[in-house]
């Protein structure tokens, strides 16, 4: 019957549609996470520079919680550097999900407009009938 | 929707075209003078703790001074060595550092502040005359067509 394969066909456009906005969603997160990466990113980075121009006996701080605690530069570098790396690969993966969400956004897209072009075939063939 | 900006064919576009770019390029040109006003704050505060540090560098040791422990709290204490000072560099980090070298810090930090905001005003400038020139052809499109119909 024409009219409820019409309906099916709006309902499957509804729900691809809530798929499409819920991919739009995930990239807009994923687009916030990695700004906040690459600020950290460069924040580590440029610390990293500070600690290079230093001699040996500089007398290095870390901030943990409400204490100022004594460290040596071979260790912060380690950590800094450690940190530098973990970031880099977490924008990495970042950068590959990013891709597919928008290859799936892509998809849903077409998948929409082929149905959209099916409820007008149907229609205009109602109503020449 | 991903529009290439370079060799974007403005004159060739529809009136609907057109819009979506000026306000794409209006909404750059605001994000662009928000992050100009951001580092312009920024370096205001590195030149304030420079002042200080020198301030601080003239004064001698045992100076009495009033130690700020909250907003509205100071207690009575004597200037210590004012020789050693400690710099947050960032993500926690804090390195102790002479006068001297604290002072070439701030410095340091100023002058990249400095050329990251000149590169910002370019870039700011150009997405700002794009912009203006979507406008100008707007204008034109909607005339031609308002005169047309």
């Amino acid at each position: 019957m024409a009219p409820s394969a019409l309906r099916e066909l709006q309902h499957e456009i509804e729900t691809q549609a809530n798929l499409l906005s819920k991919l739009q969603k995930d990239t807009t997160k994923n687009h916030q996470v990695r700004k906040q990466y690459t600020i950290q990113l460069g924040e580590n980075e440029l610390v990293l520079k500070e600690l290079d121009l230093l001699n040996e006996n500089a007398n290095i701080y870390k901030l943990i919680g409400p204490v100022l605690v004594r460290q040596d530069l071979a260790e912060a570098n380690a950590n800094v550097r450690k940190r530098i790396e973990y970031i880099s690969a977490e924008l990495k993966r970042l950068d590959g999900t990013l891709q597919g969400l928008e290859e799936q956004q892509h998809e849903k897209r077409e998948a929409i407009l082929k149905l959209q072009q099916k409820i007008q075939a149907l229609q205009a063939g109602k109503s020449n009938s | 929707m991903a529009l290439v900006k370079e060799g974007l064919d403005l004159a060739g576009m529809s009136v609907e075209q057109l819009k979506l770019v000026k306000e794409q390029a209006d909404m750059e040109v605001g994000l662009l003078q928000d992050s100009l006003s951001k580092i312009r704050t920024a370096a205001t505060r590195l030149e304030i703790a420079s002042t200080a540090l020198h301030d601080l560098s003239l004064r001698p040791q045992g100076k009495k001074m009033l130690v700020p422990l909250t907003a509205s709290l100071y207690v009575p204490g004597t200037l210590d060595d004012a020789d050693k000072v400690l710099v947050d560099v960032g993500t926690g980090y804090f390195i102790e550092k002479t006068m001297t070298e604290g002072k070439d810090y701030c410095g340091r930090k100023i002058n990249l502040l400095k050329s990251n905001y000149d590169q910002l005003v370019e870039v700011a400038s150009k997405k700002k005359s794009m912009a203006d020139e979507a406008g100008v052809l707007l204008q034109a499109k909607l005339r031609q067509a308002a005169s047309t119909s």
